[in-house]
């Protein structure tokens, strides 16, 4: 083998990846131009990171222990946001439930992912009868009344806790995604480099994910960081009608429920209004993130 | 033995409208057409947009159904074969194709490009793939470092060789080229189709090339197939069809291809004027009433006309 030349690996991909800029890098590039998408950024990380870490210093014990001799007391300096109707802390109980519904909101926003992912991948790619079954099967679910199904599942479910919570949430929250997958799949195929892999002999399954899945990765990634914002909504949306999270877990939803009683919402608004702020503050921002990636997806959009 | 024979083939895609969306009739993409092609041989296929060229080779490698006929490669036929061995035949018929831009996977680099079709078909190490690559790479004249770019970093021209590459991983008996030149620039052209007929020797090819492009046509191939509207209307050697074309549609074809020379530029307006009445005056020689061309009638031993 006399033609081949021995190249420093290193340094070749190091200068290729100068000039040819990842999506990640495009993504960076995006946010640190756009201010709000910023502050956005900088603002959910600290929310995120204190939520997580809350529970290092908050003694989650004392947070469920009922006092009857501290109810609804009002802000103070040993409780920061006061205390609900069982005397417990309502910042403590802010921060935990902020990371229990931000946790579900991530886990149900991957699952519906993935699942979706596959699923409109399989339908645009096959196309024909598979893609007609498969897209029949999805209108029927889309018609489904979904928050009436979801309310029913709860009711029924025998042993109900946050993992079955997250599993009846993704089953309606996939469809969306697998249609917007499909519709993209079904143009992607008809490119000549998925015809030419089939001419190679490449599997299906393998063109499918390995092929077709990174040209339409940005896409995904833009939708599944705007439906983050919708799925924390959903869970504490239900929660606030009762129907959300078991009793006992705290979440932002439970917090906001405290909200149905008038003489709450007039009197004692430190135990419902911070979690309300801290819903709208969380979405905004991931929306705000969102957009941002959405831009750098496509070019013609982008400020940087 | 030939190395594939086509008979026959058919393509039909339906046309499907009216209430519960019934076929109501057929596009005849490909309407029985029959050709051999010899080991080491280049065959054209030519003939205006939307003939069936495309949709034949499509055929040939399966990429679409025929719905007629039989493609027998090796004596065996490619449309009756099943699955698993079909996929066996996957290594000895590949195809390099139209649009360079769309045929390259721009999220992978040009190892993973051309290291796929060995990927799927050869155990080998990281090691042995990378040496199979780079001796790839530089077959096609592509400089070592390249594997590691990008297909957007390329030229057309370049993009089309490192598609050659990938089809020549495997050592292919037959090619499809389905127009390999038509995209890139004029220029360019004379040095990927060179370059084409160059690793025909090396690799002993055999080329089932489809072209619009006469020129390229006679350039490249041995024996050539004119197609009008799904079917062939004659069949022969290049020489004779450029130099004793006998279809009115053949000679139209011909006479279409620009003359350089002006001094024969006016002979060449008288030619295609006499062509043109040889058209409308013996119409009912060349389609029969439902303007459809007959079947192919041998006048020699290679040459084939579609005539009454
Ligand atoms: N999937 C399809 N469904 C219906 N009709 C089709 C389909 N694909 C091709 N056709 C029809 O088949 C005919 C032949 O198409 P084909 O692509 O083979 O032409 P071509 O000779 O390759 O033309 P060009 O030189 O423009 O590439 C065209 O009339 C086209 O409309
Ligand atoms: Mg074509």
């Amino acid at each position: 083998m006399k033609n081949t030349v021995t190249i420093n690996e290193k340094d070749l991909i190091a200068r290729e990846k100068l000039n040819n800029p990842s999506f990640a890098k495009t993504i960076w590039r995006e946010i640190i131009h756009d201010k709000m998408a910023i502050i956005s950024l900088i603002l959910l990380i600290i929310i995120l990171a204190t939520a997580y870490l809350s529970p290092l210093f908050i003694d989650q014990v004392a947070l469920k222990r009922v006092n009857f001799l501290n109810t609804w007391k009002a802000p103070s300096a040993a409780n920061w946001l006061g205390t609900d109707d069982g005397g417990r802390d309502v910042f403590g109980q802010l921060m935990i439930g902020a990371r229990n519904s931000f946790t579900i909101g991530i886990a149900v926003t991957l699952i519906a992912g993935v699942v979706g992912l596959s699923y409109g991948l399989i339908s645009g790619f096959y196309g024909g009868h598979v893609d007609n079954v498969m897209m029949r099967f999805l209108e029927f679910m889309m018609v489904l009344p979904t928050t009436m199904f979801i309310i029913v599942l709860v009711t029924i479910i025998p042993n109900y806790n946050v993992v079955s919570f997250i599993l009846i949430l993704s089953i309606f929250a996939w469809l969306g995604k697998a249609r917007l997958i499909r519709s993209r799949a079904l143009q992607e195929r008809e490119l000549d480099y998925i015809n030419a892999s089939k001419t190679l002999g490449t599997p299906s399954w393998k063109i499918m994910f390995f092929e077709m899945f990174p040209n339409l990765s940005s896409l995904v990634i833009v939708n599944m960081t705007l439906t983050l914002a919708g799925n924390i909504g959903i869970e504490t949306g239900l929660t606030f009608l009762g129907y959300g999270l078991p009793a006992g877990t705290p979440s932002l939803g439970t917090l906001v429920a405290f909200a149905r009683n008038p003489d709450i919402v007039q009197n004692k608004w430190w135990v419902w209004l911070p979690a309300a702020l801290l819903i709208l503050v969380m979405m905004l921002c991931i929306n705000y993130v969102g957009q941002a990636i959405k831009r750098a997806s496509d070019a013609r959009q982008r400020l940087a | 033995m030939s190395l594939l024979t086509v008979n026959d083939l058919k393509v039909h895609y339906p046309i499907r409208g009216g209430f519960f969306r019934r076929v109501v009739d057929h596009v005849r993409a490909v309407d029985g057409i029959s050709f051999e092609l010899q080991p080491g041989e280049t065959y054209g296929l030519v003939g205006e947009s939307g003939c069936g060229k495309t949709t034949s080779g499509r055929a040939i490698i399966g990429l679409n159904k025929s719905t007629g006929g039989e493609m027998l490669f090796e004596g065996k036929d490619l449309a009756k074969m099943g699955r698993a061995e079909r996929y066996k035949h996957t290594k000895d018929i590949q195809m390099i194709f139209q649009d360079p831009y769309s045929s390259l996977n721009g999220r992978k680099n040009v190892l993973n490009i051309i290291a796929e079709p060995l990927r799927n078909f050869e155990r080998l190490s990281p090691k042995e793939e990378l040496l199979r690559v780079q001796e790839l790479v530089a077959r096609v004249g592509l400089s070592p470092e390249s594997i590691y770019k990008y297909p957007h970093q390329f030229s057309g021209g370049q993009r089309q060789r490192i598609g050659i590459a990938r089809a020549l991983a495997l050592n292919p008996k037959l090619i499809i080229a389905d127009e390999p030149v038509s995209a890139l620039d004029v220029s360019v052209q004379a040095q990927v189709l060179n370059f084409m007929q160059e690793i025909q020797k090396d690799f002993n090819l055999t080329y089932l090339f489809i072209s619009h492009d006469l020129g390229i046509i006679q350039h490249m191939c041995d024996r050539i197939g004119i197609m009008y509207r799904g079917r062939f209307v004659e069949e022969g050697t290049a020489d004779e069809i450029y130099n004793n074309p006998q279809h009115v549609y053949t000679k139209r074809l011909i006479a279409a291809i620009p003359e350089m020379n002006p001094e024969k530029r006016f002979e060449k307006m008288h030619l295609r004027q006499s062509i043109n009445e040889e058209y409308q005056t013996g119409y009912n020689n060349y389609f029969d009433k439902d303007g459809r061309m007959f079947d192919l009638k041998k006048i020699s031993e290679s040459h084939s006309v579609a005539m009454q």
